[in-house]
């Protein structure tokens, strides 16, 4: 069973082949394909919320479904679209790129998927077995505690992160290994490409930010179904004990799922520039701080709990400092970019895009590290805006530069441009609709979470257009959907290197043999294939 | 098979690190469930100091400890013998986890019944799983080798063992926290 | 200072006017560049790999930028944190805020309770105890300024402040439960001597017409909730209804308080605020009437 074969044969699914597949790239279409069922399901539940938000006193939902649609939105998007898609393409290309036949450990690689398939599915499950989580993406105790959540969604809840968690943690230590030992003779790390060293930056976040949800995940069953008291202030525990746990997962979380989008943006930069990328190691080393900072900073979340003012202050401070080494990469790109030969192919559209969105999205970041700023806007829309530009800004922005620039590499075909471009302006358009207008909202005071307002606050236009926006990125999805099927069909032919690009995944075919490549390559510096294509002008080493 | 140009110093065995990672992963698994413990201590005290009996659970700590002295003998000889008593001590200290648990229960120390519960049976109970499933390794192990010893490679046995030398270190940490942390007072 | 909002204010322009100036230097440079540079002519760029210098001025130059904003958020902090006395001289007002799901309820010194509304005097600081009957809840009233969670197991302060008087609408902004969007309050700041009059009246045990509405509520399940200081001696489950009359809006904000609406309430609380805590209590259409106009004269 090729990757090809899966693509272009979507019967092929009810074939054995495809659930006893064990070769990298299978396993990373799977991985997307998951993605892109569950962004289906995660966008219409987020079309459900724009609905019921269009105008005040709205009845589309009542506030029991309202809140499990909400909830469910906030999961589905990280854990089961932005993870999955990122590790899907991480999964398909770091071999390619590092010249390796496959991942390290390819029997626990179709595990993990497996895996994380299965945690969806138990999430899903809760809907039709009394009820779906309804406390939020964080479930903040003791809203969770039995006395206050009587159905069983935040058991659904506890047993789908976890086993989705464990499918993470499994396929990030494959990574980290992969990426470790099986590289190509020649390519250091200092020589490996931004993706796959983003890629091992992230890893080494899942490796050590999961176990410390599952470890919150498991206090909260030992409540819930023990009568254990950790996060029950009645009865001795500690409220706000769960939200340091959770946070201590939940901030590396927000860059597991960015920087392979940094990455992403890394490759195609440079190549549709026609310049390597500037600063290599500054962007390189940059990730590893952005790691390590991750860790530090958990409590930005919880300025307004009651920490107290030099807890604040120092959370404060190292938060402002991540924007530091962001700033690094961002000002990388542009001087990439600077005095290049810029070809305006869609995964470069996608990438420019990328980068005005996701700064706007760092920068209300940056202004919610600031603690005054963040005791007005904390728990307000104004979050909600700035979540949505980092994480559909950033890190889906990114998706789809990646997905129109690996396309032809997995199928042989190309994307058309057109419609390509209908995608990426509606994306674009529909995005600042539906995410600027919240920044408003939470200046003039909505709070986030609430299935309905009152009329007369200030909030209806800007609750409109935002409804309009989220129906124009939904028009934008439905174009990517065409285009795909289109292309699948009928696209035009890609060849090896459509692009004329500089890493290994293009010095063999589209789509590649199972084996990757007939040659174990050899590589001498950053840009392999550049090098083999002028030989005369040779990377310095 | 593809040539690895620099794999790390101390070793090219991928399966031993992949074992290192996940070991590190679980470090922080545990980590956090100590802080949890930590963060209970003070209101757990007096129960603790009524309850636990710390001599005798010191006692099959230490065969939990030398259980790691013979397991690195064992996969040093890749010796049968060595791994069997390994095992046995190992079992011993489950058992001895299994008399404290029978005792305490028997006072009336339910996970529900006191905040103390809660973190003692949460803690202790998760590391006693640990060692559990290093036991069904031991024992699986201890099958393969017996049935054909050439086909069970070096990493096996080294994988285990860095498994079960783990499980050994976190009882340390709780141990030390648990019981000498109530000692002290 | 005209409130506890204004420092935030200031503050947020300086973060916000810097911060546009960032964006509007990146997006410049992305357009330029993409224009200036695009593809047209022939032959390749020259490849150009880094440069330390620049490196260097992009990595110090945020980090000079972010000192300053940091050392701004510290004043800000200093000037509306624990403490803060905004200006004034006098001593801060406290007033005990309790989070219950979905209503907040008010406790003055002087034994006035009330729910979902509170009355402050102006240009005085008004310090605020905050604890949870329940889940997390939080307080916040945008016109002054910052938030606090009202965190169960722990209590937090708050200073508010404002020199301006008027009717502020807040809410609670930390998501716990069915009803979160409907845990709505009222902010009335007056003048110093109207608010002393409206403690005064609302310290004062209740003096509601006697009759058939007092009998309703005095045996009805209604006593298994509230109290009606002075007349009912109930259990304080739900909002103290000691001057229940003399309020704004009822049951967070979901209804103004006129007699249709409160007839509404009683009969049918699941129809307006899906969820609450208060069941549905047949009563026939008299009695309801009589405990309506009962609850009215709770002024
Ligand atoms: C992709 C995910 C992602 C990313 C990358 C970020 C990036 C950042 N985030 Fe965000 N954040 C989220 C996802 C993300 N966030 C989510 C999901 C939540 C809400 C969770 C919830 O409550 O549900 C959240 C919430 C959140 C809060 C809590 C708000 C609250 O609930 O009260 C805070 C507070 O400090 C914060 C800060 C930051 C900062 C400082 C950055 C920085 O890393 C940004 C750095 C980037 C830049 C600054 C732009 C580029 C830099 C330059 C051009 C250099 C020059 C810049 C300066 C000198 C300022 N984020
Ligand atoms: C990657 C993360 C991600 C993404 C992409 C999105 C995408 C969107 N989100 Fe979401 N959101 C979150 C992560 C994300 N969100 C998180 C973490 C929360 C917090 C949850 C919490 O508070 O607990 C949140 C909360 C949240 C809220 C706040 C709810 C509340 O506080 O009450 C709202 C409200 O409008 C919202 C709206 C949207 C919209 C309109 C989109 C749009 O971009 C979606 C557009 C739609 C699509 C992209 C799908 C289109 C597809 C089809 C129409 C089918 C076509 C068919 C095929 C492709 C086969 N989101
Ligand atoms: C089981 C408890 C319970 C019973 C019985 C009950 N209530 Fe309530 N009541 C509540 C709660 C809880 C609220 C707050 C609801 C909310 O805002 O979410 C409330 C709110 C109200 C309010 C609005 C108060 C305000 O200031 O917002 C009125 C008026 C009221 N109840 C009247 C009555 C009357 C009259 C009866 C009897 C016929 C009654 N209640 C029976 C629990 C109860
Ligand atoms: Cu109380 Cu939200
Ligand atoms: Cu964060």
């Amino acid at each position: 069973m090729t990757a090809t074969a899966l693509v272009r044969r979507p019967g092929a699914f009810a074939t054995a082949g495809v659930l006893r597949t064990v070769d990298h790239k299978d396993i990373g279409i799977l991985y997307v394909l998951l993605g892109i069922a569950f962004l289906a399901i995660g966008g219409l539940e987020a079309l459900l919320l724009r609905v019921q938000l269009a105008t005040p006193g709205e009845h589309v939902l009542d506030p029991s479904t309202y809140d499990q649609v909400f909830t469910m939105h906030g999961i589905t998007m990280i854990f089961l679209v932005a993870i999955p898609m990122l590790i899907g393409f991480a999964n398909y290309v770091v071999p390619l790129q590092i010249g390796a036949e496959d991942v390290a450990f390819p029997r626990l690689n179709a595990l993990s998927f497996w895996l994380t398939l299965f945690g969806g599915v138990l999430l899903y499950l809760s809907f039709v077995a009394g009820g779906a989580p309804d406390a939020g993406w964080f479930a903040y105790a003791p809203l969770t505690e039995p006395a206050h959540a009587v159905g069983s969604g935040m058991d659904w809840y506890i047993f789908g992160l976890a086993v989705s968690g464990a499918g993470s943690i499994i396929g990030a230590i494959n990574l980290a290994v992969t990426i470790l030992l099986m590289r190509c003779p020649g390519m250091v790390m200092g020589r490996a490409p931004m993706f796959t060293w983003m890629v091992l930056i992230t890893s080494v976040l899942i490796i050590a930010a999961y176990p410390i949800l599952t470890s919150a995940l498991v206090m909260l069953l030992v409540d819930r179904q023990l009568g254990g008291r950790f996060f029950d202030p009645a009865g001795g525990g500690n409220a706000t004990l769960w939200q340091h746990l959770f946070w201590s997962f939940g901030h590396p979380e927000v860059y597991i799922v960015v920087l392979p989008a940094f990455g992403m943006i890394s490759e195609i930069i440079p190549v549709f520039s026609g310049k390597p990328l500037f600063g290599y190691r500054f962007v390189a080393a940059s990730g590893i701080a952005i790691g390590f900072l991750s860790f530090g900073v958990w409590a930005h979340h919880m300025f307004a709990v009651g920490l107290g003012d030099a807890e604040n202050a120092f959370f404060s401070a190292t938060s402002m400092l991540i924007a530091v080494p962001t700033g690094v990469k961002v000002f990388n790109w542009l001087a990439t970019m600077w005095r290049g030969r810029i070809r305006l192919a869609m995964p470069m559209v996608f990438a420019i895009g990328f980068i005005a969105t996701f700064v706007i999205g760092g920068l209300t970041g940056v202004s919610l590290a600031v603690v005054p700023i963040d005791l007005y806007t904390t728990d307000s829309y104004y979050v909600v805006g700035h979540l949505h530009y980092v994480l559909f800004g950033g890190t889906m922005m990114a998706v789809f530069a990646g997905l129109y620039y690996w396309f032809p590499k997995v199928t042989g075909r190309l994307l058309g441009h057109g419609l390509g471009l209908v995608h990426f302006w509606l994306t674009l358009v529909g995005l600042t609709l539906a995410f600027l207008p919240m920044h408003l909202l939470g200046i003039e005071g909505m709070p986030r979470r609430v299935w309905t307002y009152p009329p007369g606050m200030g909030w209806d236009l800007p609750n409109l257009v935002s409804t309009i926006g989220s129906f124009l990125i939904a028009a934008g999805a439905i174009a990517l959907t065409v285009n795909v099927w289109r292309s699948i069909r009928t696209g035009e032919r890609a060849g090896d290197d459509p692009w004329d690009a500089f890493t290994l995944e293009w010095s063999t075919p589209s789509p590649p043999p199972s084996y990757n490549f007939d040659a174990v390559p050899r590589v001498r510096g950053t840009r392999p294939l550049w090098d083999r294509k002028h030989p005369d002008r040779l990377d310095p080493v | 098979m593809s040539a690895q140009a620099n794999a790390l110093p101390f070793t090219r065995d991928r399966n031993l690190v992949g074992i290192a990672l996940f070991i590190g992963s679980e470090s922080l698994f545990f980590l956090s469930v100590v802080i949890a413990f930590v963060v209970f201590r003070e209101q757990g005290l007096a129960t603790a100091k009524a309850q636990l009996d710390i001599g005798r659970t010191a006692l099959f700590s230490v065969l939990l400890f030398a259980s790691s002295g013979t397991m690195g003998l064992a996969a040093g000889r890749r010796s049968r013998a060595w791994l069997g008593l390994t095992a046995l001590l190992g079992a011993a200290f489950l058992a001895g986890q299994g008399l404290e648990y029978a005792r305490l229960l028997g006072a009336g120390l339910r996970p529900g019944s006191e905040m103390f519960g809660t973190t003692f049976f949460t803690l202790t109970g998760l590391h006693a799983v640990h060692v559990l499933v290093g036991l069904v390794l031991l024992a699986t192990l201890f099958a393969a080798s017996s049935a054909r010893p050439s086909r069970v490679g070096q990493t096996a046995w080294e994988g285990i063992a860095m498994y079960w030398h783990f499980v050994d270190a976190v009882w340390v940490v709780v141990f030390a926290v648990v019981y000498v942390g109530t000692a002290l007072g | 200072m005209a409130s506890s909002l204004e420092p935030i204010v200031v503050l947020s322009l300086v973060v916000g006017a810097i911060a546009a100036v960032i964006f509007a230097g990146v997006l410049v440079a992305l357009i330029v560049f993409t224009v200036r540079y695009r593809d047209v002519r022939t032959g390749s760029a020259t490849q150009i790999h880094g440069h330390r210098g620049l490196e260097i001025a992009w990595t110090a130059a945020p980090l000079a930028l972010l000192a300053i904003i940091f050392a701004l958020s510290l004043v800000t902090l200093g000037q509306i944190g624990q403490g803060a006395t905004f200006g004034s001289l006098e001593p801060p007002l406290h007033v005990d805020v309790i989070g219950h799901q979905w209503w907040f309820e008010f406790r003055y010194a002087g034994g006035a309770v009330t729910a979902n509304e509170l009355h402050i005097p102006v240009g005085i600081p008004i310090e605020l105890d905050l604890s949870s009957a329940d889940v997390i809840h939080d307080l916040w009233v945008p016109e002054l300024g910052a938030k606090s969670d009202v965190v169960p197991g722990q209590r937090n302060v708050m200073r508010l402040f404002t020199a301006r008087a008027g009717t502020f609408s807040g809410e609670c902004a930390e998501f716990c439960g069915l009803e979160h969007a409907w845990m709505r309050v009222l902010v009335v700041a007056e003048p110093r001597a109207v608010f002393d009059r409206w403690l005064a009246a609302q310290s004062a045990p209740a003096s509601g017409a006697a009759g058939r509405g007092l009998e309703v509520v005095r045996s009805a399940v209604c006593s298994s909730c509230h109290v009606v200081q002075g007349q009912v001696a109930g259990t304080p489950i739900g909002p103290d209804l000691t001057h229940v009359g003399s309020r704004t809006t009822i049951a967070g904000g979901v209804l103004a308080n006129t007699a249709d609406a409160l007839r509404a309430w009683i009969g049918d609380p699941q129809r307006y605020k899906p969820g609450a805590l208060m069941p549905r209590v047949p009563l026939s259409s008299a009695d309801l009437d009589a405990v309506v106009a009962y609850l009215e004269s709770l002024k």
